[in-house]
């Protein structure tokens, strides 16, 4: 139903196991954690203030729809963000920071 | 401190050649951008760990590569990661000669890494921010799914990643061919791609093009994507604007509507199609914050992006010691950008005075050639693919969300319009309605709320006038801030 | 030529709520605003309604300190004032009076807020030394560093985003007339009434004419020979982005530049006066265009913050903005109609956002009735006579 890796043409590394919400997901050093988020199947990065479910928009680091926790820190954005073995992720941020 | 005498800021087109060409000449040059490696959005490179993915092969990218490799092996200093949030003029104390012959800085560069804060002192500063696409709000538009095309191109190309599974592309920029092609090329489900343009006028759009400029990267390459579409089976329809998108958690279909050359509906039914990525590819703006904040001045021109900003003959803009060049001057593309930043590198080795102005003519002479044509043909494009904003800006039923960040709807922008008919310009609707208050700081809300600003008060774009930009350009957590001070502050004297 | 009851020069807090009283009570008022409303230091300042004396009024020795505390009246009235304004003109200025904190945190610091609280006693405003535990009781969110606090329930803020437009709407709904972008080119006494040139545009005739144009008082007095002294300050001020409410009051320090507080939407608004450079043009200063930031005051302004409240680390600063006021040089208010200057009013002065409201209100029974329900005298402009020539 997701998102899905190009494998054509593409040689990764090993995947590292990152935390999503406390469930262990594969994910590729050096793709963004944006990439690894919607190729895992999650589409609502994080909630805003009235609870509506966003996602990346521009995927370039200018609108923040995509802002998760990682390792404690908020308002990081997935798509600027890069894998890291053993990287917690948070999703679902409600919009008061 | 840390000194430079150029800091180029953005990694594009415009910024490597620039860079490269300063750095030619012995200037020391620092070339600042926030992502992890150089390139900006059009030459954006998959990460260093996966092999065998450069950029995408042919013409288009070739001198993009070249460019890159150029760079990496130049002496161009490179602060990678790294946001620039703000320009501040020098302090007295900062200006302070250093044994009478080392000229003051212009401007400080204001840098935020992974280190923390940083400051920058530059003589020159040349802005090469590039842009991002261009934000329509319409029913549904904030749902997961939804994307720029920019964006989509921008997972495929360098993230290698398909971002959804059935897609729609709908915009008004021939570059969404490109989009939909790659995503066909990298093997993606294409639903339907929607251009809000008639097709004659598309098709004799594409053909001046092609005749102006046969060469060029991207544009007079939409023929081909137009073809493997159509073989593809993939569904292209013209006169059609996005109407809203569905779903709950996510997107789940899109709705297209018939539109005339107006781009106005008119009695017609919408097509709705099954989707769970849509694309959109309306336009671009140019990211002036950083030279709007600087207090350069900026020229409304619809066609080009937007706000672009004013420059001389050298790409001087109008606040000494900063130039600009690429998608800042007017939204043009990569070939035009490269040449911009020669040309801005020959102004800026004038003023440094490492070469004389017949000397900086001579420099500056091939590039100046090249321009003109390229200039001819981003014309002509901006033209014929201009966004027809009062009609994208109808899109948001009242119930819309115009400002992402804080939610505020177009009914709530317009019912604050009609009770304060005094609102004469961007910055007092963003004042009353806190649109533009979000991280985003803007870039996303901004155009629609002048168009519904424009339509309420009567008063142009142009006499509306952007959101006045300020420090930080980007966010910055208050820590950070506060760590970059002296260890307990001081009293600073008035 | 277009006659007015009153024309009122500025459009911002004290201009729209002179404007709005003055039609409350039946008068035909036009409002003349250069730019745009509530563009000026009534849009740009902090929105803190702070009663308390600020720590440089009381450092000075109690003879200054009780010059300081003269307009304590005004400020007991303005606390009633902002407490019904929302009611009063059925708009949302976000006005929350949820009481004030001034922090200290070394042993001279907390002698300041004793001497400090012994005197605003004595001026009839209701505050009281707490110790740091109390402190945080009340406030959690506030440092072990603090050591002891002055606590003040009347005080708060509101939007000032939101207050100068509020008024200015009610204030057509009463009647009066506004414009904006046109600008008051000269002031000329003729056959008992005042008119009124203005920059591209027709002259207009009035029997009354206010002046609360803030940092341009001295600039539109001085266009009927009189010279009123208004000295800018350059400010700076911080915006985050929205953040979970935790911080209910409007918190300052007793040794520092700080205040703090959290809008209704959950934005932290970091000020405190620190300083932003003046433009200068030709060696004058130059107030039309916005004063340069200066990058010590955004860090200096933000170490001191998150020194007092250290949840405040993460949150985002995304606006950073600077301000001009305009103040008299003993920071009390000029109230009143300008001696030697029949008809001619002027309202400025210190605190002008907290005091926006009410001196906008005494203005206008001045105007009305020929009386004001509080004493004016210690803000006569009298007391700059020697700067108006008769």
């Amino acid at each position: 139903m997701s998102a899905t890796r190009i494998e054509h043409g593409v040689s990764r590394p090993a995947p590292v196991a990152i935390e999503v919400d406390g469930t262990p997901i594969d994910a590729f050093p050096g793709e963004s954690l944006a990439t690894a988020l919607l190729a895992a199947g999650v589409r609502a990065f994080r909630r805003t203030a009235s609870g509506a479910p966003r996602g990346p928009f521009c995927n370039m680091g200018v609108c923040f729809d995509c802002v998760v926790t990682v390792d404690g820190e908020r308002e990081v954005r997935a798509c600027a963000a890069t894998v890291r073995a053993g990287m917690r992720v948070e999703t679902g941020a409600d919009g008061a920071g | 401190m840390e000194q430079a005498e150029v800091a180029v800021v953005g990694a594009g087109p415009a910024g490597l050649a620039a860079a490269l060409l300063l750095a030619r000449h012995g200037v020391d040059v620092v070339l600042v951008d926030e992502q992890a490696r150089p390139g900006g959005q059009i030459y954006r490179q998959p990460p260093r760990t996966f092999a065998g993915a450069g950029l995408p092969p042919g013409r288009a990218y070739a001198s993009g590569h070249a460019l890159l490799e150029a760079v990496e092996g130049s002496a161009v200093r490179r602060r990678l990661r790294t946001l620039v949030w703000g320009l501040f003029e020098p302090e007295e104390s900062e200006t302070a000669q250093v044994n009478g012959s080392t000229p003051r800085p212009a401007w400080v560069l204001a840098l935020a890494d992974g280190e923390g804060l940083h400051r920058l002192a530059a003589r020159h500063v040349l802005l090469a921010a590039g842009a991002y696409d261009l934000p329509v709000a319409f029913p549904g538009w904030t749902l997961p799914g939804v994307m720029a095309a920019g964006g989509v191109q921008a997972f495929v190309k360098s993230q290698k990643l398909l971002p959804g599974r059935r897609f729609v592309l709908a915009g008004a920029h021939p570059l969404l061919l490109l989009v939909a092609d790659q995503l066909l090329a990298a093997g993606a489900d294409v639903a339907a791609v929607a251009l809000a343009q008639q097709r004659p006028a598309v098709v004799e759009a594409l053909a001046a093009a092609a005749r102006l400029r046969g060469r060029v990267a991207g544009l007079a390459g939409a023929a081909g994507p137009m073809l493997r579409l159509r073989r593809a089976g993939v569904p292209l329809l013209f006169s059609h604007l996005v109407a809203a998108a569905e779903g709950v958690e996510g997107l789940e279909a899109v709705r297209l509507r018939p539109v005339d050359a107006a781009w106005s509906p008119y009695a017609g039914t919408d097509v709705r199609i099954e989707c769970d990525t849509l694309a959109l590819g309306y336009g671009f703006v140019p990211s002036t914050e950083l030279a709007r904040q600087a207090g350069c001045a900026h020229a409304w021109r619809s066609a080009a992006g937007g706000w672009v900003t004013a420059h001389d003959a050298w790409l001087r803009a109008s606040r000494a010691g900063i130039s600009v060049a690429g998608e800042l001057t007017g939204v043009a593309g990569a070939e035009q950008a490269v040449e911009e930043g020669r040309l801005a590198a020959c102004g800026i080795l004038g003023d440094l005075g490492r070469v004389d102005a017949a000397g900086a003519e001579r420099l500056a002479a091939e590039s100046r050639r090249r321009l003109r044509p390229l200039r001819r043909f981003s014309t002509l494009v901006q033209e014929r693919f201009e966004p027809r904003r009062e009609a994208l800006a109808a899109l948001a039923r009242d119930d819309t969300i115009v400002c992402r960040c804080e939610e505020v709807t177009a009914g709530e922008l317009r019912a604050s319009l009609a009770g304060h008919p005094h609102l004469g310009d961007a910055d007092a609707v963003k004042q009353l309605t806190r649109v533009g208050m979000g991280p985003c700081q803007g870039r996303f809300c901004q155009l629609t709320v002048i168009a519904l600003a424009a339509e309420a008060t009567g008063r142009t774009p142009a006499e509306l006038g952007p959101f006045t930009a300020r420090p930080p350009v980007k966010p910055v957590p208050l820590g950070r801030l506060a760590d970059a001070a002296h260890p307990y502050p001081e009293e600073v004297d008035a | 030529m277009e006659h007015f009851d009153a024309v009122v020069v500025g459009g911002g807090l004290l201009g729209a709520a002179s404007t709005y009283y003055l039609s409350r009570g039946g008068a035909r008022v036009l409002l003349l605003e250069k730019g745009e409303l509530n563009r000026q230091a009534s849009g740009q300042n902090a929105g803190s309604l702070h009663f308390q004396l600020e720590y440089r009024m009381v450092e000075l020795g109690d003879a200054i300190a009780e010059q300081f505390a003269v307009p304590m009246p005004l400020f007991l009235d303005a606390q009633r004032t902002w407490a019904g304004l929302e009611d009063e003109l059925g708009e949302p200025a976000e006005v929350h009076l949820g009481g004030g904190l001034m922090v200290a945190e070394t042993r001279e610091e907390v002698a300041v807020l004793e001497r400090k609280s012994a005197l605003e006693r004595r001026h009839g405003l209701d505050t009281e030394v707490i110790t740091g535990d109390e402190a945080r009781e009340r406030a959690p969110y506030l440092s072990s560093a603090v050591l002891a606090a002055c606590w003040c329930a009347a005080e708060g803020h509101a939007n000032p985003r939101l207050a100068g437009p509020a008024l200015a709407a009610a204030a057509v709904r009463h009647g009066a007339i506004v414009r904006t972008r046109s600008r008051v080119a000269g002031l000329a006494r003729v056959g008992g009434r005042w008119r009124i040139a203005v920059r591209d545009g027709e002259p207009v005739e009035a029997d009354v004419v206010v002046v609360a144009a803030g940092l341009w008082t001295g600039e539109v007095t001085a266009m009927a020979d009189a010279l009123l002294p208004i000295v800018p300050r350059a400010l700076t001020m911080m915006a985050t982005a929205r953040a979970e409410p935790e911080i209910e009051h409007l918190v300052q320090h007793a040794g520092a530049r700080l205040s703090l507080k959290q809008t209704q939407d959950g934005n932290i608004l970091v000020g405190g006066g620190w300083p932003a450079r003046l433009r200068r043009r030709g060696g004058v200063v130059d107030v039309e265009h916005r004063p340069a930031l200066r990058y010590e005051s955004i860090t200096g302004s933000a170490a001191i913050a998150a020194h007092v409240v250290p949840s405040l680390r993460r949150q985002r600063v995304v606006r950073i903005w600077t301000g001009v006021v305009g103040v008299t040089p003993d920071q009390v208010p000029l109230l009143g109609e300008l001696h030697g200057r029949p008809g001619l009013y002027v309202a400025t002065g210190g605190a002008g956002f907290t005091l926006g409201p009410t001196l906008g209100r005494l203005l206008s029974e001045l105007i009305l009735t020929g009386r004001s329900s509080l004493p004016l005298a210690d803000y006569d402009s009298v007391r700059y006579g020697h700067l108006i020539p008769v």
